[in-house]
């Protein structure tokens, strides 16, 4: 295992154990589920089957020539080589076509599954990018790549594993049955009759294995978290000089860890064990029965012979069919788990018809069919709202997340078409649930927001995401390129603009300067440029996707001068002819702002210019006075 | 240090295990190969016309003894191997683990976490596996190999049939020889495709207010679609070598079989080989084709974990950076000043300096102030004086003895240190403020935590200091991680303090009672402090200005306003700031 399997592991293991752990496998709905999707295939299965049945028949069939030879030929003393010779050819001819059937049988099965899986993997995903954002503000991120990658691979390995162990195994001891019973009928009763035993000690010792196994990846994990853990923090736990007492702590976990290995290990050798002396004491009983048959005459001996053969085949496809009986089981949950996502509407949707208000508007019209427009790609709408001016009116508006606690009650306001609004407040005033509201992540429970007098609800949610530009405190920047983060991937926008774009907000100087220039890889978060340069590049998606109305979600972190003043210079030319709102952490950028909104409560308490609010002597005054008497003290 | 050898240690302690379990292997091998014996007994006896109901009850209980034997005796000498490798995997974990907390920063650097969690992890299950199950499988191959011919040799199975029918079984382990390495490699591209899409699929959750806001989705469903595709395509190649594979292996075996029935079955008829010993020879070959197998894949775990071993083995051998000198005396940092004398280091030789002739005397009791760029060699200099990196000799003197010749214990047990990252451990807050003493009372925790400003935060908690922080429990910001490091640094009440750039993250108001505080705490005891903000140093007894590695000013904060020079830009520049502080509050 991976360290970082380990660590993600241990994760997954705890957070199930605070919510409802141990889901029961709901066998019948998981796979009536399932059944859509393996149906194109059904073709494609029947021929899987197919080749399966002539795979095994020469590991079949081999006792059953092997009777033959012994029985007709050479202990019939016949001394007839040419029939022996015969066999040998069947079984040769057998031998060679199983052959071939086995890897074509296999490769066809992975062919149909990993369709299956790829299919069901990228519809999951554009499921959940569908949802609307409470559903992200619910769910861990972490259990949604779960869903994506641990449990689309469970899916996999049903696929992979068994189905396939259900093919071969399950047709190899259904063939054997046959041929047991085709051989001698009262032998093979008896033989039956040790199959419901093994089964029952087979699957009783696999979920047993199962407890044991978790223990021993549980400490595991936990002892490479801490291990870890303990490299990034080594310069500390020298400098505090415990390096004594972490050796203990981790003694203490090795010393845990190796105790559940050794329980594992005591575990799979009994077992295994176990299932030796079963199929050993199979043998020794058909050889017994079989034996006394045989001297009775009622049997041939290459039927026993055969019979001995077939026993010891008998048990290795068991074996492997309960082994896979963990991975079934935790399929179907995984199966489960991805269909309760697949059935979870977003709770936000475009309104379909054209409500006679939204007709009434050019704008309007415009946008919807800029709707049917990107049915046919994202680019086309060629990132123009012409005649949007970006006039923004909040009406009456009140919103809740949970029922009772109103986050904003009847809130007012309207802003004009390229006004620059500030707004302040204490956290949890409701100023990121406004911004939350207008770009329609949530909706509103009363009133209504309208853009140039259409009701947000009334446009579709792609062309009113692209109307509202939002920069948010920490720019998030994709694995690519820079020139790609900054046209968000787009093909159809030109390098060229990207680089105008970074010119403009005055990236272009620093982006030259790396080793790569534009074609610089980014990793995740974006190491390796500033928090500064972080936020310019999200302000050069804002130049190249020109949206009418800007949110500023200011950085609160503390920048270098040098870096803050290219920030305050990039804010100054992207509001411009746009409608501008900031949510300011430092007074210091909205006290140009042509308005200022000091909400309190999701209340807005007061409003105006910097000058006027200071004039008012409110609320707004005192958050003035406190950061100048800060500098006081 | 010694030469590291692990596993010839291992050896050396662990060989009468190893002993014994090969003891047992063969035992139980010598036994298993009596029951194709048996049974071809058993048809001589049938053929012969000798067989009574006395004998057939003899030989199913012969048969179910040798079956029992053999796999009581396997079962044991399995277990024995398996056990000392988890032992071996045990000490070696040990032996690592106590390695790391040895070695110092430059270690670090060079390595990285997850590097050194792969060799903690991979290369000691590699070396594991390989001397585990590899010498389980090995020995249990060999010995059914050996007792099998013997057998077969003893029955009077003719030497040239025995070749004729193993031949085509020996081809196997070289099969697995070549083909496993490819299975293995292209098995990897799935998990680094896999790998892949989780990657992608994080990154997309995590940006999705981003990527919504651009209403971009259907372009990251494609992205997203790729990675899947890959994987995909990378698991069908795996699969077109992998079942191949598992085709090529029973085919030889069934080949195995033919040319003992075709040949066998020939030289019975012509009279050369008994019956009995024709069936014996078929189970033979059925017998021998799993061991085989296993051989070859032993062989493959044996070559990939060698070069892990050697890894383990260079690892083990660095010597660390800072070694305590045999004559190390104790320091008593109590009430003794601090020299620095015309330091100059570099982290290597070939390297620029990062500390240019720096002289600095801290007297008992004083409080330092140093301010500077990133870059400037602040947090270097604190380093030196933990001994983190070794300083050229007497440059740095702790009451005029080197710092060289302090004994680790009493330098760092005596400084209290609170680094500027805020670094905490996935434990409980009062573990993590008292890590210098995890027996501190429940009182002084909550002093320290006082004094950092932390305490109101702390009792909000539904567990106060019990709280767990990290991966499996409560995040906190950046603010409260940085003063719970700083109760974790004051509750030493260390005869010297370092506070590097410890309160960068709290808003101001936070830090002005911080500082308070501290200057409280710290009356009359040595501190240093290091900040970017002039307002948490204002205070010191001595600032100095560190500029490029050297001190470009010092004096008191009212000395160096009145001089022209980087301390007076910085001060303007952070006033101005400061004229609109902030509005909300951290946290």
């Amino acid at each position: 295992m991976r360290p970082a399997q380990a660590i993600h592991n241990w994760q997954a293991d705890h957070k199930g154990d605070h919510g409802g752990q141990e889901e029961k496998p709901q066998y019948i709905s998981a796979f009536k589920a399932l059944s859509g999707y393996v149906k194109p295939h059904r073709w494609a299965l029947a021929g899987v089957m197919a080749c399966t049945v002539v795979a095994i028949l020469s590991e079949l069939l081999q006792p059953y020539l092997m009777k033959i030879a012994i029985d007709d030929n050479l202990l019939a003393g016949k001394n007839d080589f040419r029939g022996l010779l015969l066999i040998c050819a069947v079984y040769l001819g057998l031998s060679v076509s199983s052959f071939i059937f086995a890897y074509l049988q296999n490769n066809l099965l992975q062919q149909v599954g990993q369709s299956i899986v790829a299919r069901i993997r990228k519809q999951l995903f554009g499921h959940i990018m569908k949802q609307s954002m409470g559903y992200f503000d619910r769910m861990s991120s972490g259990s949604l790549i779960t869903h994506v990658s641990s449990d689309t691979e469970a899916l996999n390995q049903f696929f992979s594993q068994v189905l396939l162990s259900l093919f071969r195994d399950g047709l190899t001891i259904l063939f054997i049955l046959v041929l047991m019973f085709q051989l001698d009928t009262t032998l093979a009763l008896y033989c039956l009759v040790l199959l419901p035993v093994i089964f029952l000690i087979a699957i009783a010792f696999r979920s047993f294995m199962r407890a044991t196994y978790q223990l021993a990846r549980t400490r595991l994990s936990r002892m490479v978290a801490f291990v870890a853990e303990n490299l990034s923090g080594m310069g500390l736990v020298q400098a505090f000089h415990q390096q004594k007492e972490q050796q203990r702590q981790f003694d203490e976990r090795n010393g845990l860890y190796f105790r559940a290995n050794l329980r594992e290990i005591r575990t799979n050798v009994l077992f295994g064990r176990t299932f030796d002396i079963l199929s050993n004491l199979a043998i020794a009983l058909v050889t017994w029965i079989g034996g006394m048959a045989v001297l009775g005459k009622q049997l041939e001996f290459g039927v026993l012979y055969a019979f001995i053969t077939y026993i010891r085949q008998f048990f290795q496809p068991i074996n492997t069919i309960t082994q896979q009986w963990n991975t079934l089981q935790s399929a179907t949950v995984a199966i489960s788990r991805i269909w309760t996502i697949f059935g979870t509407e977003p709770e936000i949707t475009d309104k379909t018809e054209e409500t006679p208000r939204s007709a009434e508007r050019s704008v309007t019209r415009k946008q919807m069919t800029l709707t049917t427009e990107r049915s046919q790609g994202v680019s086309e709408e060629a990132h123009s709202f012409g005649s949007v001016r970006g006039e923004i009116d909040f009406e009456h508006i009140s919103f809740s997340y949970e029922e009772g606690i109103p986050i904003i009650q009847g809130l007012d306001l309207h802003i004009e078409p390229g006004e620059m609004i500030g707004v302040v407040g204490t956290t949890g005033a409701g100023k990121s649930s406004l911004i939350s509201l207008l770009c329609r992540f949530y909706d509103v429970k009363e009133g209504s927001i309208r853009i140039d007098g259409t009701d947000v609800r009334d446009i579709p949610q792609a062309t009113l995401h692209r109307l509202i530009g939002l920069v948010q405190q920490e720019p998030y920047l994709y694995s690519g390129s820079i020139v790609d983060n900054v046209r968000m991937f787009d093909d159809s926008i030109s390098r060229e603009d990207v680089i105008r774009a970074c010119e403009f907000v005055g990236a272009d100087g620093i982006i030259r300067k790396l080793p790569d220039g534009y074609n610089t890889l980014l990793s995740e978060r974006g190491s390796g440029l500033s928090a500064g340069e972080r936020q310019l590049i999200s302000f050069a998606r804002i130049i190249v996707f020109k949206p009418k109305v800007l949110i500023l979600d200011e950085a609160s972190a503390n920048l270098d001068s040098q870096t803050e003043q290219l920030i305050q210079n990039a804010l100054n030319v992207v509001s411009k002819q746009r409608t501008t709102i900031v949510i300011a952490h430092r007074l210091s950028t909205i006290m140009q702002a042509d308005r200022i909104i000091v909400m309190s409560h999701g209340e807005i308490v007061e409003q105006g210019s910097h000058q006027e609010l200071i004039e008012l002597g409110g609320q707004y005054r005192e958050l003035y006075e406190h950061s100048q008497g800060q500098q006081a003290g | 240090m010694k030469s590291q050898r692990i596993l010839a240690d291992f050896f050396r302690r662990s060989w009468p295990v190893y002993v014994l379990s090969i003891t047992f292997h063969l035992v139980s091998n010598m036994i298993n190969v009596f029951y194709p014996k048996v049974l071809g007994a058993f048809t001589d006896k049938l053929a012969g016309g000798e067989l009574t109901r006395g004998l057939v009850v003899d030989y199913s209980l012969q048969l179910l003894a040798i079956g029992i034997a053999s796999v009581v005796f396997s079962g044991i000498a399995m277990y024995l191997v398996m056990y000392v490798g988890r032992t071996f995997e045990r000490g070696v974990r040990g032996l690592l683990f106590r390695h790391f907390t040895r070695m110092g920063e430059r270690f670090y650097a060079k390595n990285g976490v997850g590097k050194l969690l792969s060799y903690f992890m991979n290369d000691v299950t590699a070396v594991r596996e390989s001397i585990a199950m590899g010498i389980n499988q090995t020995a249990n191959a060999t010995m059914l190999l050996l007792s099998a011919m013997t057998m077969m040799i003893i029955s009077g199975i003719p030497l040239y049939l025995i070749g004729a029918c193993v031949f085509p079984l020996l081809l196997i382990p070289f099969i697995v020889v070549y083909l496993g390495p490819i299975i293995r490699q292209r098995s990897l591209h799935v998990q680094e495709a896999l790998g892949k899409m989780t990657e992608t699929a994080e990154e997309q959750f995590g940006g999705i207010r981003v990527t919504k806001k651009f209403a971009v989705e259907p372009i990251m469903n494609r992205r997203f679609g790729q990675t899947v595709d890959d994987i995909r395509a990378a698991q069908l190649r795996l699969v077109r070598v992998s079942s191949f594979f598992q085709a090529l292996v029973p085919f030889l075996g069934t080949i195995a079989l033919i040319i003992a029935l075709a040949f066998g079955g020939y030289l019975t008829i012509a009279g050369r080989l008994s019956l009995g010993n024709f069936v014996a020879l078929t189970l033979y070959v059925r017998m021998l084709m799993t061991p085989l197998q296993q051989i070859g894949n032993v062989i493959n775990s044996i070559q990939r974990s060698r070069a892990s071993l050697e890894r383990l083995n260079g690892l083990l051998s660095q010597s660390p950076d800072i070694v305590e000198s045999d004559a190390a005396t104790e320091a008593d940092l109590s009430d003794c000043a601090i020299e620095i004398d015309h330091l100059t280091f570099a982290y290597s030789p070939s390297s620029e300096p990062v500390l240019k002739d720096v002289s600095v005397r801290i007297e008992p009791g004083a409080t330092l102030g140093i301010i500077g760029r990133t870059g400037s060699g602040k947090t270097t200099l604190m380093k030196l004086l933990l001994r983190i990196y070794d300083p050229p000799p007497g440059t740095i003197r702790f009451g005029g003895e080197d710092v060289r010749e302090l004994t680790l214990e009493s330098l760092r047990g005596q400084i209290g240190y609170v680094p500027q990252d805020g670094f905490l451990f996935s434990t409980t807050i009062r573990e993590n403020i008292a890590f210098s003493d995890r027996t501190a009372v429940m009182g002084s925790i909550e002093d320290a935590a006082r004094q950092a400003q932390i305490h109101a935060n702390i009792d909000e908690l539904p567990e106060r200091f019990e709280t767990k922080l990290g991966e499996r429990g409560l995040t906190l910001s950046g603010g409260q991680r940085q003063r719970t490091s700083l109760a974790r640094g004051l509750i030493k009440r260390a005869s010297v303090m370092i506070l590097d750039d410890s309160v960068s993250a709290v808003d101001a108001v936070t830090e002005k009672d911080i500082i308070d505080s501290i200057r409280r705490e710290r009356h009359n005891k040595t501190t240093i402090i290091i900040a970017h903000r002039i307002s948490a140093i204002k205070h010191a007894d001595e600032i100095i200005v560190l500029d490029d590695g050297e001190i470009v000013q010092r004096g008191t904060h009212r000395e160096l306003l009145e001089q022209p020079g980087l301390y007076a830009d910085l001060h303007a520049i952070q006033e101005e700031g400061s004229l609109h502080a902030t509005g909300t509050s951290d946290s």
